[in-house]
């Protein structure tokens, strides 16, 4: 079985002008793709190594991304990048991901904790979100005193929305739980900046010499029509998905809940879709009432992902497109119906500004009233704090997260921008790149901006199809277990094999890593030898030899971006014009040659 | 006859063949034995020069159909072989000599079964004539 190494000339390098795979530009966290889908496709039969093997590839991970089991279920961004979808769909690397996190998640009950020695600056985290973690992650590693700041009871912030049928609460409390553990973080439970004694200033003057604040958007954010808040969001009967996802959650709300409800959701997001399918599974009738129009290629079409629209439908809930709010209708307190005008368009050049015609109306009625449309900031407390401009809106520069007003200040995740958790994530990365430079004094701008060219599809006779994804069949998932089947071993592997590693090596490095080359060898052409004849050209399925003109002279180069070292080239060249520089293949043959 | 032992060459694709062993127990057991990072890079000239150098047989272990890691290098060395085959006999060299298997085995413990399997065959075709010393005597005749 193969041992992998990360150091020394197994490091996959980074370059301010860089080439990678299209999924790994794509993930705002520049994963490691390629590398691991290597790697998961050479793995045993034998389950026992197998699991060393996944251990070795997922400790690799988790380096550099502590959250990758969660990935594994939730995320998948990569994947819309993929050059294969041309050829009949992305590399499923989100499941090859939550594969690695089957096995993993255990593991990291029992992963040992980093040996840091802390001799670094005292930093504040505040929120224990995946942004807040992620901050926290990096400066601990690189020898900061971290504290996290969380005002509830448990650490993960908005990741805790994701109802259990998606993301279990086993992997998530697992993860986050032993992310602080192994990276050696501080955690303060209930300590809500903002109330009470606890503020920014306070904060200074007990020592922390820097602020990350990463409080996300802990309010929903209020149905409104025509500019208006639409009244009578105060019924009985009404309620906003982002509580009763929290409620369900902790626990708080029985099976069946719902039964013999007619629920009508409103919003077109993916988390109200999740509110929508969380009501389903206590029982409700349930109706998704949203602005935007069902063709999801248009401007004004649904944002929730084209999965949970699917998934929602096969499980019997009812969606009505191209739908506003105008009125909440009550009697005696209690919420009764909507009235639903038609929604002609939600977007114009200025943004979000929908246009409805209020002549075709319909009246929609039931029971309970769920509203997800969005979540806001805690504005307030931002205004009391002097972190807003007179519009009430986030002084920060984008680029290095710092407030404008503040110079300690670090402002990321949700509560600048609503995000992916792992957009929230990359700014939790940017954010302790950031605060390392201001306390070390460094400049706040220098060689941070990375430049990514992709890599299209490489030539070859044959692809393959893409895995099926499995689903627990409608009738049988109506309950918060997962409805994803994971891969299995045999499964993952050849979905792995999938990969035809479009990216470059200088950026995966799989093979030295486990042994298989040395370096990277560059290719060296002959001048004298070649002939221009451009059989390189032809032969390279990487589009890295090609000819050049120099000096009226029609010679063949290699780009040693796009090259792999493969040596098809030189085995191609007639004139032997062609040879890998400190390879040592030649000498081995020759060698085996000369003793016959 | 009876204690002649051909002398095999055999390359073999470290992405489809004995990565999950130690390459040096494998090469213990494997006389002649090139592991090669993709059997593509074998070159036409390599296998030649090994019938020169007095080389029985040339065995070639690829990757899958399909599997390669260089897109097409097993599918090209393939091509090679059919090739060669026709080169092959134009020397009187039988085409039985050079062989390529597109095939996965991880632990690699087939490699040494495949070399004695071809080994028996050539075993009965008898040693080959260097490539030069054939050409010398189709001049004489």
């Amino acid at each position: 079985m193969w041992k992998t190494e990360s150091r020394g000339i197994a490091r996959a390098e980074e370059a301010v002008k860089q080439f990678l795979p299209p999924c790994q530009i794509k993930c705002p966290i520049n994963e490691d793709i390629q590398r691991t889908n290597v790697l998961i496709s050479l793995l045993p039969d034998d389950p026992n190594l197998a699991k060393e093997g996944i251990i070795q590839i997922s400790d690799y991970l988790y380096n550099k991304n502590p959250f990758f089991n969660i990935c594994g279920y939730i995320c998948g961004l990569c994947e819309l990048e993929c050059n294969y979808k041309a050829r009949g769909g992305a590399v499923r690397r989100r499941l090859l991901k939550r594969f690695l996190s089957d096995c993993y998640t255990d593991y990291l009950k029992q992963k040992e904790e980093f040996s840091i020695v802390k001799d670094k600056e005292n930093v504040a985290i505040i929120g224990g979100g995946p942004g807040g973690l992620m901050c926290a992650y990096v400066l601990s590693k690189k020898g900061y005193r971290v504290t996290v700041f969380e005002s509830s009871n448990r650490l993960g912030g908005a990741l805790w929305l994701i109802p259990f049928y998606r993301l279990p609460e086993e992997v998530l409390k697992t993860t986050v739980d032993n992310l602080v553990r192994v990276a050696g973080i501080d955690v303060k439970f209930g300590a809500k900046l903002g109330e009470g004694k606890l503020t920014i200033e306070r904060l200074k003057n007990e020592g922390y010499k820097a602020v990350f604040l990463a409080k996300g958007t802990p309010y929903p954010r209020v149905l409104t029509f025509d500019g208006e808040v639409v009244e009578g969001q105060d019924l009985s009967g009404v309620m906003y998905g982002h509580t009763l996802l929290y409620e369900v959650s902790h626990g708080n709300i029985g099976p069946n809940y719902f039964k013999g409800k007619k629920l009508i959701v409103i919003g077109g997001g993916n988390v109200a879709f999740d509110v929508a399918r969380t009501a389903k599974r206590l029982g409700g009738d349930v109706t998704v009432v949203c602005l935007e129009s069902e063709d999801k290629s248009s401007r004004d079409g649904i944002p929730a992902d084209e999965e949970e629209i699917s998934a929602a439908w096969e499980e019997g809930l009812k969606i009505i497109y191209s739908r506003g709010v105008k009125k909440i209708i009550g009697e005696h307190g209690k919420f009764k119906g909507i009235d639903c005008p038609k929604c002609t368009s939600v977007f114009d050049e200025k943004g979000f500004n929908p246009k409805f015609d209020c002549s075709e109306c319909i009246d929609l009625q039931g029971d309970l009233l769920i509203i997800t449309v969005g979540q806001v900031v805690d504005r307030a407390f931002l205004q009391r704090e002097g972190l807003v401009d007179e519009r009430g809106r986030l002084v920060v520069d984008p680029f290095t997260l710092q407030s404008l007003r503040k110079e300690q200040v670090f402002i990321g995740g949700d509560v600048r921008r609503i995000g992916f958790m792992v957009e929230a994530m990359k700014e939790g990365m940017v954010a302790a790149d950031s605060i390392e430079r201001y306390l070390r004094g460094l400049d706040m701008r220098e060689g941070r901006k990375r430049d990514y060219e992709g890599y299209g599809l490489p030539l070859r006779k044959s692809y393959k199809p893409e895995t099926e994804v499995v689903w627990i069949p409608p009738e049988k998932r109506m309950h918060f277990q997962l409805f994803e089947r994971g891969l299995t071993l045999e499964e993952a592997r050849a979905e792995a094999k999938r990969c035809i590693t479009c990216g470059p090596c200088v950026s995966c490095k799989a093979c030295i890593s486990i042994g298989f080359e040395k370096s990277l060898y560059p290719v060296e052409v002959d001048r004298e030898r070649c002939s221009g004849c451009g059989i390189c050209v032809y032969a390279c399925n990487y589009n890295a030899a090609h000819l050049i003109d120099t000096e009226g002279r029609i010679l063949s180069a290699t780009d040693m971006f796009k090259c792999k070292s493969c040596g098809m080239c030189v085995v191609a060249c007639p004139s032997d014009a062609r040879r890998l520089v400190e390879d040592d293949t030649e000498q081995r043959i020759a060698k085996v040659v000369a003793s016959l | 006859m009876g204690s002649y032992e051909p002398k095999l060459v055999c390359f073999s694709c470290k992405f489809g063949w004995g990565y999950l062993n130690d390459e040096d127990a494998l090469a213990k057991q494997i006389k002649n034995w090139v592991p090669i990072i993709c059997s593509g890079k074998v070159d036409s000239s390599h296998i030649l020069n090994a019938f020169r150098q007095g080389a029985d047989g040339v065995l070639i272990l690829g990757c899958r159909g399909g599997d390669c890691h260089y897109q097409d290098g097993n599918y090209e060395a393939k091509k090679r072989v059919y090739l060669l085959h026709k080169i092959l006999e134009s020397y009187g060299i039988e085409k039985e000599r050079l062989r390529i298997e597109l095939s996965i085995d991880p632990e690699g413990s087939r490699i040494p079964q495949l070399v004695k399997e071809m080994s028996d065959r050539i075993a009965k075709l008898g040693p080959v004539k260097k490539i030069g010393e054939r050409a010398k005597t189709a001049a004489v005749v």
